[in-house]
């Protein structure tokens, strides 16, 4: 369990800055340092577990299903970098506590720099591949945040992001990558998938697997050709760019490749790659550094470039190579990290990195000339320095390596290359910054920095040299451990310095003449880059974004240019054309029934309901007139039913036919009577087709189905309405009882379409047209008296049939619904007649209660049904015996049935009312002199 | 009896008609609206430990067996959609309080959401196919209302596009209904795959699937039937925006889910094959029009559409790994987009605009919102471990274990783009500096500590949500398991609702 508490401790760690901000930045550092220097301790309490030979491991469950486990595992490898991250964490902390200035939110700052170390501690300990995956992710998410810390600089931000996106690209296929490895092992438990190396290589999928993988380690370790993300990230405040884009994170990547290395290392294919792409990396970032004058981007390059290094490492994979590949790791991150720290002291301490502006400072800064001195030596891989060890070993075996074949000297002449211009540019940071007289002043006068800030330099610049001189005391164990991590087995070996007089030594010696060289003709060289134009990768990047943002913009204004006809047809399209699909697959269309014989009213009848849809369509211009042919549609729909024997559903669609067609004419007074033409007549060919050709697909379906056989549940409704549902009406007993729910349903549309249209209706500022389409004012008899006073008769009659027919709708057509619709027409009629005012005066009450008491009373019957232990709806009815009347029947579905009827009154008057609100004469209304005909529309 | 299974419709029903009695009141409006979303939270939650402990539920409609009357059916996935439909209307309900001004409210705000409520609860209940096209209805009528509460050009002009190409889809959808009944004579759904299980005529099946997909398809915002939603989203207060965008395309997407697992699982070669290209075009077009919008709701609007794209493509592989994905995606996905719908309407409440030009700053002067902006935003592109990582990474994995490589990589990809979307807005509201006022610029009213509050409590609700499944993850990956084999095992539900045997003679 101790294991665990190391990823918690720093995990813990990230509130510690929250809580401990406001005491001063001395509390905050020391008080932040605490936990990682425990869980420091406890990773070394480990130690001797593991020289045992034993290998701690602890593991929860998480998700189990899915194969992931809170699992870590502490063996050399991890060990090794788990130190790195701890130990050098610890002095990253120590020096941003100087380096951030006062009014800089550095509580905010130490907990990503905490979320960061868990996130790397994660990594490194993880022993489940979906685990170490999370935490990578967690990686770039804290680095964003590092990054931009400095949130106000568009740099920063745009190198957060940038960033954040390629090593998050990378990220996605690293899971990728490990979604089929762990498909291939079956198991994503890090000792299963180590074990199982064999099996791995040998499936079909391990090139695609590899690819994704690599594609990961080099997004993360800013290898060629995803290099570019790493020198902008260079925004960042320097203790960042020192632990994150040195030391750590972007060893992330190594450290994944080292890892898995027993698993999906050790083919063609992998050598290939991980070399070549690492040799390429070595000498890209080598000779950038070289050319940059900034000091952090000189720094950012070589670290570019000494990730390579290891890279070609892996790549070769020989047990002595992986050795090479840890000790560098271990090596570069003492030199690369003290080098950055130190930038950050000349920046804190001049105020520019600008190599141009620096010179001279070994009088301002003796102490940090001696210390960047020795670390740009080790870098460049001096003798006594740790630098030279691992280059050493480097050159050692390139030699060796079988890869590549006959051109075997290929790869150690580009070592030595890179080795050249290595010492040329380590040379140049030294020399330019603290030897070279200053060309001009730099903005702050130099001095040294305070003790404590120069202290993690001085700390890390000795183990370099350690190291350097007695490394097989310092460095054999901890190696020893992370080899045996990696290999599986102890390997034998010896670091020392002096190997005697041989071609690695002859490399080394080439590397450090001919790189003095180099830098003395260093003008010439820069000469020479500045002939090609400098490539800014951020701009490149943003560049690509802004032509995909282009690109996707033009896409989606083609697409979505805001038009609904271009919507509809879109979507009329694809329907059309799964629609068609599908009808293309079916053998034949017609089915076993045959056709009912043909009469001329059916005929007749057809052709009428032909000429009424195209009507409709063709004279839209012609609004009054459209309506009217719309209004034969319906009406020869309600005569099909009719027809068919449906009279309940004639009855209904009759009274919605008169009740719709009087409320759009209401509507329609508002608008002009004549529309200008819209369409261009290719647009008008596109709509025929598209409409022609989706009528005869729906057609082509009703009759392919019409002539199959089916058996319905039709006769269930027959059979049981009487004795079910008390009544003769099956259709009214469907939609009170059998399918009352539906009804609910529905009435509760219809109150909800009266209450959005009294919403979109009570804001409308219409202008009342004085006059109609040829200018002809309206006549100024405004209610004429026939109909005043015969709609005034026609009142108390059509509310009686209202009312019968709600009664008997039970046994004969009619009902709710159908009684509601002629109580609202009779209520229209008096509107009509007599005018809003006059009739608002006498029904002088809201519509909207009406409406949804109509909802409430259906929902209370139902619910009636569930104090007598039923379900929702259930309904009961009885037959009575009244003196005078006689036997009548009363049903719990009438109660419900009266719901509906309200509710349908509700919502029409509602819905007419304030329609007819608008045409009262409080409205504003256009002056006779200022109306064009056609022109008022909406103010 | 069982009075969970109807309650989470009738309660909304009943607090929407309670509201509008009291019309003129402006507290009790409030105190239905809490109250109600309250209740119908609780039997949310009652109906699912119902459902976990005895299984399917059913309840048959004014006691007429089924396949004759309407009969309620709440299987776990129904229990999960109800669940989460009381958590969006609780919490939408708490933020309505202080976000949603008097105007609104004097037209029927509250009313109108407890209708819409009840509607998309219904939809997720119901087990005959007619009343599920009815509770569509009242869905798309409420929300029309909804869209058009402000009376503001853009937001008719949006009303318009959404209506019109919402009513084609319920035409669609009728026709199918209707071609369907015409087959099989009935419309019950478990009655349906019953029958449509002895139906050799496979082709014509297949027509009325696809016809089902096109309907849905058009309610859950896929390719390339979506433009109704990036065209009206962004344009009603926010409250609305964020209760649509959590439930209503989800709807489309349960309906789905429902249908091409119970009914149309005949010949998943044909049907299914369709939505798996269908989902990646989502997912694609979805991401890419985000990228081109500058404007906090916009970008989230699209985002909607691409995340659909997830979601199908769950249930269009197929696979028990598939749906499970799937499952978790619609309850992870709900919570974070309600949430980051919030989010910005704090963040408008706050500077007075959308526009990402015109923000900035938020990091340094509301670090919480911030992190509070982070929570849904990374969940929401997928980083670990977030409720979004798990969603994503099992229809990723079920992908690569299909070899459904091509649309893995899109779904991968389009994960990276997110997250390059959800950056966008992070640099650009939070961590940019302010821009300079402009002469244009409304005063924005001083926000009260009060007023803060109350957008805050429902936000931070939905975060822990989102934290909660990705750091416990492994109850609610169980409860997407078992209803996953739930709906790969429709004999299960056609048993529940048409009884032992599930033979009914005709």
């Amino acid at each position: 369990m101790t294991l665990l508490w190391i990823p918690l401790l720093t995990l813990l760690g990230v509130l510690v800055p929250v809580f401990t901000e406001r005491y001063g930045r001395g509390v905050l550092s020391l008080a932040t340092a605490t936990l990682p220097a425990v869980a420091l301790a406890l990773t070394l309490l480990q130690i001797p577990t593991l020289l045992e030979g034993d290998i701690p491991r602890v593991s929860l469950a998480w998700l189990p299903e899915l194969g992931l486990d809170l699992a870590f595992r502490l063996d050399g490898l991890s060990l090794l970098f788990a130190l790195l991250i701890l130990g050098i964490g610890l002095l990253i902390i120590l020096y941003a506590a100087f380096y951030l200035s006062a009014e800089e939110a550095s509580g905010r700052f130490f907990a990503y720099l905490m979320l960061f170390m868990t996130a790397m501690v994660g990594i490194v300990m993880a022993d489940n591949l979906l685990l170490l995956w999370l935490f990578w992710e967690l990686t770039s998410l804290s680095s964003f945040l590092l990054i931009g810390f400095w949130s106000h600089s568009s740099e920063a931000r745009k190198g957060a992001r940038m960033a954040m996106t390629v090593t998050g690209a990378g990220g996605l296929a690293l899971l990728a990558g490990l979604l089929l490895l762990g498909d291939m092992v079956g198991s994503f438990d890090l000792g299963v998938v180590l074990e199982s190396g064999d099996a791995i290589r040998a499936d079909s999928r391990y090139p695609l697997m590899l690819v994704l993988v690599l594609l990961g380690a080099f997004t993360k370790s800013a290898q060629f050709p995803f290099q570019f993300w790493l020198p902008h990230a260079m925004s960042a405040p320097t203790p960042v760019s020192a632990y994150l884009h040195s030391a750590t994170m972007v060893k992330a990547g190594i450290f994944l490749m080292a890892r898995l290395h027993p698993a999906i290392g050790d083919t063609a294919l992998w050598g290939w790659i991980v070399t070549l792409t690492g040799m390429a990396t070595f000498l890209y970032g080598a000779w950038f550094a070289l050319i940059k004058t900034d000091l952090k981007a000189i720094l950012a390059f070589s670290t570019v470039s000494h990730l390579g290094l290891i890279t070609v490492l892996l790549g070769v994979g020989s047990p002595m190579a992986i050795l090479a590949a840890l000790f560098h790791i271990i090596n570069h991150a003492t030199f690369k990290g003290s080098l950055f720290m130190s930038a950050g002291i000349i920046d804190h301490e001049t105020g520019t990195r600008e190599l141009s502006k620096l010179g001279g400072l070994r009088k301002a800064m003796p102490v940090t000339a001696v210390l960047v001195s020795l670390a740009a030596a080790a870098m460049a891989g001096v003798p006594l320095l740790n630098g030279f060890l691992s280059k050493e070993m480097f050159f050692t075996e390139l030699l060796d390596t079988p890869l590549l074949g006959g051109l075997g000297w290929l790869l150690p002449t580009l070592a030595t290359l890179g080795g050249i211009l290595s010492v040329a540019y380590s040379l140049r940071l030294v020399h330019a910054v603290f030897f070279k007289p200053a060309k001009e002043s730099p903005p702050k006068s130099p001095h040294e920095p305070p003790h404590l800030m120069r202290l993690p330099v001085e700390l890390l610049v000795t183990v370099c040299v350690l190291v350097g001189i007695i490394p097989a005391v310092l460095a054999t164990g901890l190696l020893d451990l992370a080899t045996r991590a990696v290999l599986g087995e102890a390997l034998e070996f010896h670091l020392a310095i002096w190997h005697g007089f041989n071609v690695p030594l002859l490399m080394s010696v080439l590397a450090l003449a001919i790189g003095i060289l180099v830098y003395a003709m260093h003008s010439h060289i820069r000469r020479l880059a500045r002939q090609f134009a400098p490539v800014d990768a951020r701009r490149s990047f943003e560049q690509g974004t802004q032509t995909l943002v282009a690109a996707t913009q033009a896409i989606t204004l083609r697409l979505e240019n805001g038009s609904l006809q271009r919507y509809m047809s879109l979507l009329l399209g694809a329907s059309l054309l799964l629609a068609t699909l599908g009808l293309l697959d079916l053998p034949t269309l017609a089915g076993d029934k045959p056709s009912q014989p043909l009469d001329g009213v059916l005929i007749l009848g057809a052709a009428l309901l032909i000429f009424g849809a195209v009507g409709t369509a063709v004279t839209h211009r012609y609004r009054l007139i459209s309506l009217l042919m719309l209004s034969v549609v319906g009406l020869l729909v309600s005569l099909t039913f009719a027809r068919f024997s449906a009279p309940d559903l004639a009855l209904t669609q009759l009274s919605v036919e008169v009740v719709t067609m009087i409320l759009l004419m209401l509507a329609l007074f508002f608008l002009p009577q004549k529309t200008p033409r819209e369409s261009t007549a290719k647009r008008n060919i596109r709509d025929l087709l598209l409409a022609g050709s989706l009528g005869m697909v729906v057609a082509s379906l009703n009759y392919a189905v019409l002539t199959r056989d089916m058996s319905s549940i039709a006769h269930f409704f027959m059979e049981n309405s009487i004795p079910g549902g008390g009544g003769h009406n099956v259709v009214n007993v469907i939609l009170v009882d059998f399918r009352g729910f539906d009804t609910l349903g529905e009435i509760t549309v219809l109150a909800l379409a009266g209450l959005a249209i009294f919403k979109l209706l009570n804001r409308l500022r219409l202008f009342m047209p004085h006059s109609d389409g040829e200018g002809r004012l309206w006549s100024p008899d405004r209610y004429p008296m026939i109909l005043t006073s015969v709609s005034q008769a026609l009142l108390p009659l059509a509310l009686l049939v209202s009312a019968f027919i709600f009664l008997r709708g039970h046994n004969q057509p009619g009902g709710g619904f159908i009684a509601g619709l002629i109580a609202a027409v009779a209520l229209i009629l008096v509107y009509m007649a007599r005018g809003v005012e006059w009739a608002q005066s006498r029904l002088d009450f809201q519509y909207q209660p009406v409406a949804i008491a109509g909802v409430a009373v259906a929902t209370l019957t139902g619910l009636g049904s569930w104090a007598f232990g039923r379900p929702f709806l259930t309904s009961a009815f009885g037959h009575f015996h009244l003196p005078i009347l006689g036997d009548f029947e009363l049903a719990t579905a009438m109660l419900f049935d009266l719901g509906v009827f309200l509710a349908v009154v509700g919502a029409t008057l509602m819905i007419l009312a304030n329609l007819g609100k608008l045409t009262t004469p409080h409205r504003p209304s256009k002056e006779p002199a200022t109306t064009t005909p056609g022109k008022e529309k909406k103010s | 009896m069982r009075p969970e299974v109807a309650l989470p419709i009738l309660i909304p029903l009943l607090s929407g008609a309670i509201s509008l009695m009291f019309w003129r009141s402006h507290f009790m409006q409030r105190l239905v609206a809490v109250a109600g979303s309250g209740a119908l939270l609780l039997t949310s939650l009652w109906l699912m430990a119902s459902v976990n402990a005895d299984g399917i539920l059913v309840m048959h409609m004014g006691d007429w067996e089924a396949p004759f009357g309407i009969t309620l059916v709440a299987d776990l996935l129904g229990a999960i959609m109800v669940v989460l439909t009381g958590i969006i209307g609780f919490a939408v309900a708490l933020y309505s309080l202080a976000s949603v001004g008097r105007g609104h409210e004097a037209f029927g705000y509250f009313p109108l959401m407890h209708l819409l409520l009840a509607g998309v609860a219904g939809a997720f209940l119901t087990g005959d196919i007619f009343n599920l096209y009815v509770w569509f209805e009242v869905m798309l009528v409420a929300s029309f209302a909804l869209l058009i509460l402000g009376s503001e050009k853009p937001q008719m002009e949006g009303a318009i596009k959404y209506v019109t190409l919402n009513l084609l889809s319920s035409v669609i959808f009728l026709t199918a209904v209707g071609l369907l009944y015409g087959l099989v004579g009935t419309l019950n759904m478990a009655d349906i795959a019953q029958r449509l299980s002895q139906v050799e005529d496979n082709g014509m099946i297949d027509v009325l699937a696809v016809m089902f997909m096109v309907a849905f398809g058009i309610k859950a915002a896929a390719f390339p039937l979506f433009f109704w939603l990036p065209a009206s989203y962004h344009t009603p207060p926010v409250a609305v925006s964020a209760l649509f965008a959590g439930l209503l395309t989800k709807v489309g997407v349960y309906a789905l889910f429902r249908v091409f697992t119970l009914i149309f699982n005949q010949s998943p070669d044909y049907t299914h094959e369709i939505m798996v290209w269908g989902a990646g075009l989502t997912m694609l077009s979805g991401v890419l029009g985000a990228a081109a919008q500058f404007e906090f709701r916009r970008i989230l609007s699209f985002h909607i559409v691409s995340q659909i794209g997830y979601m199908i493509l769950g249930l269009a592989l197929f696979t028990p790994l598939a749906i499970i994905g799937g499952v978790f995606y619609i309850m992870h996905h709900i919570i974070v987009k309600t949430n980051l719908f919030l989010v910005s309407g704090i963040v408008k409440r706050l500077r007075g605009t959308y526009e990402l030009k015109r923000l900035g700053g938020l990091y340094k002067s509301h670090p919480w919102l911030a992190i509070l902006f982070l929570i849904p935003a990374l969940s929401l592109a997928g980083m670990p471990p977030l409720s979004g990582f798990f969603a994503k990474f099992i229809v990723i994995r079920a992908g690569i274990e299909a070899e459904a490589y091509g649309v893995t990589f899109i779904a991968l990809l389009v994960g990276l783009l997110t997250l390059y979307s959800m950056t966008k807005i992070w640099a650009e509201v939070f961590w940019k500096a302010p821009p300079e006022p402009r002469d244009d610029d409304k005063e924005i009213p001083a926000i009260s500590h009060r007023e803060l509050w109350q957008l805050y409590v429902p936000v931070v609700g939905l975060a822990l949500c989102t934290l909660f499944i990705g750091l416990n993850g492994q109850p609610i990956y169980a409860l997407a398991e078992a209803s996953a084999e739930q709906l790969l095992d429709p004999a299960r539900y056609i048993e529940a609702v048409l009884g032992q045997g599930g033979e009914v003679t005709p």
